[in-house]
């Protein structure tokens, strides 16, 4: 099951503003706390933050929004953070602070049928990520067959992909995130 | 009681020229800033004066006067551009002041707007934006990539006041013909406080780690060209990251203003110095953010 939290009316709740831009660090800050503090009030294992009618999104508020949240949902066994609704004009700071820390997620923007990987990445974890959500759950065999690489490599890209809960990993097989 | 001309005309570079006339900070008397015959000042020019007068007044110094300019047509722009509300916190007018006017001049995108809380930035982004949207676009052919990152870029710099310099700050937004300098229009913020500075910010954590060129410079270097915060947390530093970035996509210039230091990151359009040490000291820092118009080639 997912947990979807939409952030605009979320934002509006937590700092009293008329407005539907995530600026400044300390509104990214009390959002991430409300986020939190939802994440943990259900027993979802995923999350979807919705970025619809967010008007602006700001380097400090996106390093809270997005950047810490998926760092302190990294110490929670098996949950996984996805993005919706993000435009092209949320993309910048969310591109520019997961690479500052060296995280990625996985976002769904307006008009793509596929889900993209943001944030700090490299070509094989964009191929392995993409093969993945198009044939679904299997292990390195499949996906070295799809890509033609070898098992090695097809094995490398899924560990760094469960890594980054850009996938679901268990035992030796792997499944695509469920998506909205 | 000093007297000290403010320049005909006030902007990042003729600052200096007025923090020269103020001699020694804090002054040991009274100001008197005459603008009688000052005939423009930049985005830059309003908010440091308005800097000027806060430190005055938060150094619990009297108030500074300040004689207004001449010109009708100044003091008509300037009251319109929303310096003479604002300054009448902090100077003692002195001279016949227009009525105030909710009408902006067309090329002021923000009118000179006090930051000192998050809200504030809030109040900014969100009243600029639409405006800010549509003369971005007709006037200096920036996309909607662009202007966003123009807001984006606004906020950032609004919150190093509220993040870092301890008390409250001005921005102002505006766009001019650049007809002499660069032969295009120009959007510029300019954004001042009269806080502690990026030396003071920074000097617990890094003035040893430099050593003997610790000093207003070094710090602007730091925070600026390293993205260095007085915060541990990783995630900080990058509003003025973000804002190089963006600037560099745009070609735009970024100049930053702190104690008796000024640091540019200056694109190819310009000459400036990229760092100027052992200027007259102002208070605060100031920051300008200027984005030209585009042209088609470059877009």
């Amino acid at each position: 099951m997912m947990q979807r939290i939409d952030l605009a009316p979320l934002l509006r709740e937590t700092v009293a503003t008329p407005y539907s831009d995530l600026v400044t660090r300390s509104t990214g800050a009390a959002l991430r706390d409300r986020i939190e503090r939802t994440i943990s009030s259900a027993s979802h294992r995923t999350t979807q933050l919705d970025f619809t009618s967010v008007g602006l999104l700001d380097f400090s508020c996106a390093d809270e929004v997005v950047a810490k949240l998926l760092l302190r949902v990294a110490d929670d066994e098996e949950h996984y953070v996805v993005l919706s609704g993000v435009t092209e004009s949320h993309l910048d700071a969310i591109e520019h602070v997961l690479e500052r820390h060296g995280l990625s997620v996985a976002a769904l923007t307006p008009g793509d049928q596929a889900p993209r990987v943001l944030g700090a990445t490299t070509p094989d974890v964009i191929a392995a990520f993409q093969i993945v959500q198009r044939l679904g759950a299997g292990d390195a065999g499949r996906l070295a067959d799809a890509l033609g690489w070898t098992i090695e490599r097809a094995a490398d890209a899924l560990q760094l992909l469960a890594l980054r809960r850009l996938i679901q990993a268990a035992g030796g097989t792997y499944r695509p995130l469920v998506l909205p | 009681m000093r007297v000290v001309t403010v320049p005909s005309s006030l902007d990042d570079r003729t600052l200096d020229v007025l923090a020269q006339d103020i001699g020694e900070w804090p002054p040991t008397n009274g100001l008197l800033l005459d603008a009688r015959a000052t005939h423009w000042a930049s985005p830059y020019g309003l908010t440091a004066l308005l800097t000027l007068g806060q430190a005055v007044s938060e150094a619990k110094l009297p108030a500074p006067r300040f004689t207004i300019p001449d010109s009708d047509e100044v003091r008509s722009y300037w009251a319109r551009a929303g310096f003479f509300h604002a300054a009448a916190e902090c100077f003692e007018l002195v001279g016949r002041i227009p009525k105030k006017s909710s009408d902006a001049p067309s090329d002021v995108l923000l009118p000179v707007t006090p930051v000192r809380a998050a809200e504030d930035v809030h109040h900014v982004v969100g009243r600029i934006q639409e405006r800010a949207q549509r003369i971005l676009a007709a006037e200096l052919n920036l996309e909607a990539k662009a202007t966003m990152g123009f807001a984006m870029a606004l906020s950032e710099a609004c919150q190093n006041i509220v993040e870092h310099a301890g008390t409250g700050g001005w921005v102002a937004v505006q766009t001019y013909n650049w007809r002499k300098r660069l032969g295009r229009k120009v959007v510029v913020i300019a954004v001042s406080d009269g806080g502690m500075g990026f030396r003071r910010s920074l000097e617990p954590t890094e003035a040893k780690k430099v050593g003997d060129r610790w000093g207003d410079g070094a710090a602007l270097e730091l925070a600026i060209l390293h993205n260095v915060s007085r915060f541990r947390d990783p995630g900080r530093g990058q509003g003025l990251a973000g804002i190089r970035r963006y600037l560099g996509r745009w070609q735009g210039k970024l100049s930053v203003r702190s104690g008796t230091a000024r640091l540019a990151v200056v694109p190819d359009w310009d000459d400036d110095d990229p760092l100027s040490e052992h200027l007259p000291f102002f208070p605060g820092s100031q920051v300008q953010i200027t984005i030209p118009a585009q042209e088609a080639a470059t877009r």
